[in-house]
C-alpha cells in the first residue's frame, strides 16, 4: 500500500469524519436554539393514539410505504428509494471495512456481489433520478445547484465505490484513491447539502407525529371503500 | 437599486424571523425536493403544466427567504441552494399570491411527505407575516377587521343575532307545540354552551334551531352565550395569531363567565380546529373545560338513547366529505360516519376518503378571496370527479366553508347534488313523541295562493347576472310572491319607488351605480328607507362598503352562492314569516 492510499484511506477519513460529526454537532444546536412551541390542546380523535405510539409511527414513516398515498401509489419509486439508501449505507460500510476491517470480511465472493448489487443498483437509480431531476419541468422548478450536484456527487460516488468494492489492488491503487478521496470531499460536502437531511429528519418527524398524534390523525387510517 | 428593501419588506423578514420556531425550522431544512409531494395537491392535478402550484416549489418560496436570513449556508452561499430574500412590495405581492392564492394550508402535502416537513404551518406563518404589514387579500382584510371589531367574522350585530335566537324560538316552540322549548340566551351553569358559525345566523339559521331542536329533545341543560358565540376564528387563515388568540379568549372567558361544563362548537370545520385545537396555544393560556364537536355530542344522544332517529327519513344516497381541519388537523373522521350511518339508508363513502380526502377548495379562508376564484373553482375539478364518482344525491360535511366551497363546485360543474350538514340530517331524522298522537285535522283545501308562504308579497330582485336574478326570482315566485327584476340600479330604484316592495334583494356590483351607492340612496330616501334590504353579493370583501356606511345596516346579507333553501328562510326571516318544515306537515 502506498503512502498516498495509506493517508487518503485513513488520515484524511479521519479528518473529514471529524470535520463533519462537529459541524453536525454544531447545527443540531444551532436548531435547538429555536424555541419548541408549547403544546397546550387536549387530545382530539378517537383516543386509541398514544403520543409515543404516534410518535413512533410517524418516525417509522420510512419503512411503511402503504402508510402514505405518496408511496403506496407509486411503488417503484418506493423501490428506487430503498435501493438508493441501501446503496448509501453499502458504500459507507465499505469505506470502514477497507481500511479497518479484518481482510477476511470482503474475500468472500457473496459479500462483494452483494455489495456490488446494492452500490450498483444505487448508481442506476441515482441516473434515473439525474434523469427525472433534468427532463421533469416540476422537478426542474424544484431544484437548486445544490440538488444537481449532490446527486452527482453520490452518483460517480457510488460508480467509484461499485468499482472499489472488490478491494483489489493488484489492479492498481487509482481507484481506491479516488473512492477514499472522494468519500473525504463527501463528508465535508454533506453536513452544508440536502444530504444532511437525514440530521433533520428524526426532528421533523418527531414533531409531526407528536402534532398529529395529539390531534387523533397518527397513525392515519387510511382510506376505506364503503362496505 | 435592486438592494433597497422597502419598509414592509424588512418587517415581513423580521417577523419570520421573529416566528420560526423548531417544528418550522426543521420543517424548512428537511426538504430534499423528492417531488413526493407534487401529486398530492389538488391545485397540482387540476394544473398538471403548471410547476408553480406544486407544494415543494411554493414551500421553496418562503424557505429561500429563510434560507437567506437565518440559516447560514443561504447566508454564505445563497445561489447555491437557491436563497432569496424580499426587497420591494412587488416581492410581496408576489409571496401573497402564493401563500393565499395558491394553497389552502389543507396539509394533504404535508401527510404525504416521507420528510414529514409540514407545509401548511410555516404557510400560514408566512400569511401572518404578511398579514402584519396589511399585504393580504381584501376580503381577508375585511373578515379580520369584523372579527377584531365585533367580535365575529361576518359583523353580525349583537341585537340582530339576539333576535334571530328569539325568532327561531318562537318558530321551535311553535314546531314542537312546546312553550319550553326555546334557545336559553346567557344560561348560567348549563351543562352545554353552544357556539356557532356567524354564517348560521346570516343565512342558514335553519341549523341552530335544527341543533336547538336536538337538544330540546335530548333534554339537554343548554345554552347560547350572547357575546363570544363565535367559534370561527379568521385567525387561522390569516396566519395573524394575535387575532387568533384575541378570539378563542373571547369564547373562553365567556363560557367561563356563565361558569358552563362544556363548549360544544357547531359543525365547522376550522371553528373546530380553532377552538378545540390551536385556540389554548395562541391564546397562551390552558383551557380548564371540555370542549366537543357536536357531531360528537349527536352522535352520543342517539348512543345514550336520548334521542331516536329513523333513517328511513333520510332515503337519499349521501357521501361525506371530510374537512381537511376536522380530518386532517383534529382527527374527526369516524364520529362523523358513524352517526351517518345512523340517519341515513344510503352511505356511500368517496375515495380517497378521511384524511387522505381532497379539500373542497374553500378551505384556507379561500371562499372571502374572491380574486382566486377562478383558480379555486379550475382546483375543484379533482373533487367534483370525486363527488361526481359517488352517485350520491347529498354531500354531507362537517364545515361551514365546506358547504359554501362545495355548492359552488356543485353549481360550477353541474353535478345536480345538495350539501347538508350532519344537523340537518339528524334533525330530519328525530323521532319526536308528538308525531306519534298527531290527529290529522280536517282538510280543508286552501287555495293554492294561501298555502304559499310569501303569499302577497312584493318582492324587487337587483342583479345584474340574468342567470342569477331569474333563479331567485323563480325561487320567490313559487314561494307566491310577487317578484319584479332590475339589471341595474335605476331600473332597481324606479322598481322600488314604483311597487313599494316589501323587500328588495340587492347585488353590490351593478354596472352603473354600485349596489352600495343604491343602499345608501335607499336609506336616505324619506320614501324607501323603510323598505327591508337583504343583499346578496358574490364579493365577501364588498362587506365593509355596506357595514361602515352612517345609514342603518341591511336586514340581511347572503354570499353567493346561495341555495334556494338559504333564500327562502332568509327571506322569510326578514319578513318576520313563520318558517314551516313541509316535511313536518
Amino acid at each position: 500500500m502506498s503512502g498516498t492510499l495509506s493517508f487518503a484511506q485513513y488520515t484524511l477519513q479521519e479528518v473529514a469524519l471529524i470535520w463533519m460529526a462537529t459541524v453536525y454537532a454544531i447545527r443540531i444546536w444551532w436548531l435547538t436554539r429555536f424555541t419548541a412551541a408549547k403544546e397546550r390542546q387536549a387530545p382530539t380523535g378517537t383516543g386509541s393514539a398514544k403520543p409515543t405510539r404516534s410518535i413512533a409511527y410517524s418516525l417509522g414513516n420510512v419503512a411503511m410505504p402503504w402508510a402514505m398515498e405518496s408511496t403506496r401509489k407509486r411503488p417503484l419509486y418506493y423501490f428506487q428509494f430503498v435501493l438508493f439508501h441501501l446503496g448509501v449505507v453499502a458504500a459507507i460500510s465499505l469505506s470502514f471495512l477497507i481500511p479497518y476491517a479484518p481482510a477476511p470480511w470482503l474475500e468472500p465472493q457473496a459479500v462483494q456481489i452483494l455489495f456490488r448489487v446494492l452500490i450498483g443498483g444505487a448508481f442506476v437509480v441515482g441516473m434515473i433520478r439525474i434523469y427525472n431531476r433534468v427532463s421533469d419541468k416540476h422537478m426542474r422548478a424544484i431544484s437548486t445547484p445544490d440538488d444537481y450536484f449532490s446527486l452527482i456527487l453520490l452518483t460517480v460516488w457510488f460508480f467509484f465505490a461499485f468499482l472499489a468494492a472488490p478491494n483489489d489492488l493488484s489492479r492498481g491503487e487509482g481507484i481506491l484513491i479516488t473512492f477514499f478521496c472522494l468519500t473525504a470531499f463527501f463528508l465535508v460536502y454533506v453536513p452544508f447539502s440536502k444530504i444532511s437531511h437525514y440530521i433533520y429528519y428524526p426532528f421533523t418527524r418527531y414533531y409531526l407525529g407528536k402534532t398529529m398524534g395529539r390531534r387523533g390523525v397518527f397513525p392515519m387510517t387510511r382510506s376505506k371503500p364503503v362496505s | 437599486m435592486a438592494n433597497v428593501r422597502s419598509q414592509k419588506a424588512e418587517k415581513v423578514i423580521g417577523r419570520m424571523k421573529m416566528k420560526v420556531n423548531r417544528q418550522m425550522a426543521s420543517s424548512l431544512l428537511a426538504c430534499v425536493h423528492c417531488g413526493m409531494c407534487t401529486q398530492s395537491c389538488h391545485y397540482v392535478l387540476a394544473n398538471p403544466d403548471d410547476p408553480t402550484y406544486a407544494p415543494a416549489y411554493k414551500a421553496d418560496k418562503i424557505r429561500k427567504i429563510f434560507k437567506r436570513h437565518v440559516d447560514w449556508t443561504g447566508r454564505v452561499f445563497p445561489w447555491w441552494v437557491s436563497a432569496k430574500s424580499l426587497y420591494t412590495d412587488e416581492d410581496l405581492e408576489e409571496l401573497k399570491d402564493t401563500v393565499f392564492g395558491k394553497c389552502t394550508n389543507c396539509r394533504r402535502c404535508s401527510v404525504n411527505c416521507p420528510m414529514g416537513v409540514d407545509y401548511g404551518v410555516f404557510n400560514r406563518m408566512a400569511r401572518g407575516a404578511l398579514v402584519s404589514v396589511g399585504v393580504m387579500p381584501e376580503g381577508v382584510a375585511v373578515v379580520s377587521k369584523d372579527q377584531w371589531e365585533t367580535g365575529n367574522q361576518m359583523g353580525v350585530l349583537k341585537e340582530d343575532y339576539i333576535e334571530t335566537l328569539e325568532w327561531l324560538s318562537e318558530e321551535l316552540q311553535e314546531e314542537l307545540e312546546d312553550e319550553s322549548a326555546v334557545i336559553p340566551i346567557d344560561k348560567q351553569n348549563a351543562d352545554l354552551v353552544y357556539s356557532i358559525n356567524p354564517r348560521e345566523v346570516k343565512y342558514d339559521p335553519r341549523t341552530i334551531s335544527d341543533a336547538a331542536k336536538i337538544f330540546h329533545t335530548a333534554g339537554a341543560n343548554w345554552t347560547m352565550p350572547s357575546e363570544g358565540w363565535d367559534m370561527t376564528n379568521f385567525g387561522l387563515f390569516s396566519g395573524y395569531n394575535e387575532l387568533g388568540g384575541s378570539v378563542a379568549r373571547r369564547l373562553y372567558e365567556k363560557v367561563e363567565a356563565l361558569n358552563g361544563k362544556k363548549l360544544i362548537i357547531s359543525e365547522c370545520g376550522h371553528g373546530y380546529r380553532s377552538t378545540r385545537c390551536e385556540g389554548p396555544n395562541w391564546a397562551g393560556r390552558d383551557v380548564k373545560f371540555e370542549m366537543e364537536s357536536s357531531v360528537i355530542t349527536m352522535l352520543r344522544y342517539i348512543r345514550e338513547g336520548r334521542i331516536k332517529v329513523d333513517k328511513s327519513r333520510n332515503p337519499e344516497p349521501v357521501t361525506f366529505h371530510d374537512s381537511c381541519n376536522n380530518a386532517r388537523s383534529c382527527g374527526l373522521t369516524e364520529e362523523p360516519r358513524e352517526l351517518l350511518r345512523l340517519v341515513c339508508e344510503d352511505f356511500r363513502e368517496m375515495l380517497p376518503n378521511r384524511a387522505e380526502n381532497y379539500c373542497c377548495t374553500g378551505g384556507g379562508g379561500a371562499m372571502s378571496m374572491s380574486e382566486y376564484t377562478p383558480r379555486r373553482l379550475k382546483s375543484g375539478k379533482i373533487k367534483a370527479d370525486q363527488l361526481k364518482a359517488t352517485g350520491a344525491k347529498v354531500v354531507v360535511t362537517s364545515c361551514h366553508n365546506c358547504v359554501d366551497g362545495l355548492s359552488d363546485l356543485i353549481r360550477h360543474y353541474k353535478l345536480g347534488m345538495d350539501v347538508a350538514q350532519l344537523v340537518n340530517l339528524v334533525a330530519n331524522a328525530l323521532v319526536l313523541e308528538k308525531r306519534a298522537v298527531v290527529v290529522p285535522e280536517p282538510v280543508v283545501a286552501p287555495s293554492v295562493t294561501e298555502e304559499l308562504p310569501l303569499a302577497g308579497r312584493r318582492i324587487v330582485v337587483a342583479d345584474d347576472e340574468p342567470d342569477f336574478a331569474e333563479f331567485v326570482a323563480m325561487v320567490l315566485q313559487d314561494a307566491g310572491a310577487e317578484v319584479f327584476t332590475a339589471h341595474n340600479a335605476d331600473t332597481a330604484m324606479e322598481l322600488a319607488r314604483k311597487e313599494k316592495p316589501d323587500l328588495l334583494t340587492l347585488d353590490l356590483q351593478m354596472p352603473g351605480k354600485t349596489g352600495d351607492k343604491v343602499f345608501v340612496e335607499m336609506r336616505t330616501d324619506p320614501e324607501l328607507k323603510k323598505v327591508p334590504v337583504c343583499i346578496i353579493t358574490g364579493q365577501p370583501e364588498m362587506r365593509a362598503l355596506i357595514y361602515d356606511r352612517s345609514v342603518p345596516p341591511p336586514e340581511g346579507y347572503m354570499d353567493k352562492p346561495v341555495r334556494e333553501d338559504q333564500i327562502l328562510f332568509n327571506v322569510k326571516k326578514i319578513l318576520k314569516i313563520p318558517h314551516h318544515d313541509p316535511d313536518d306537515g
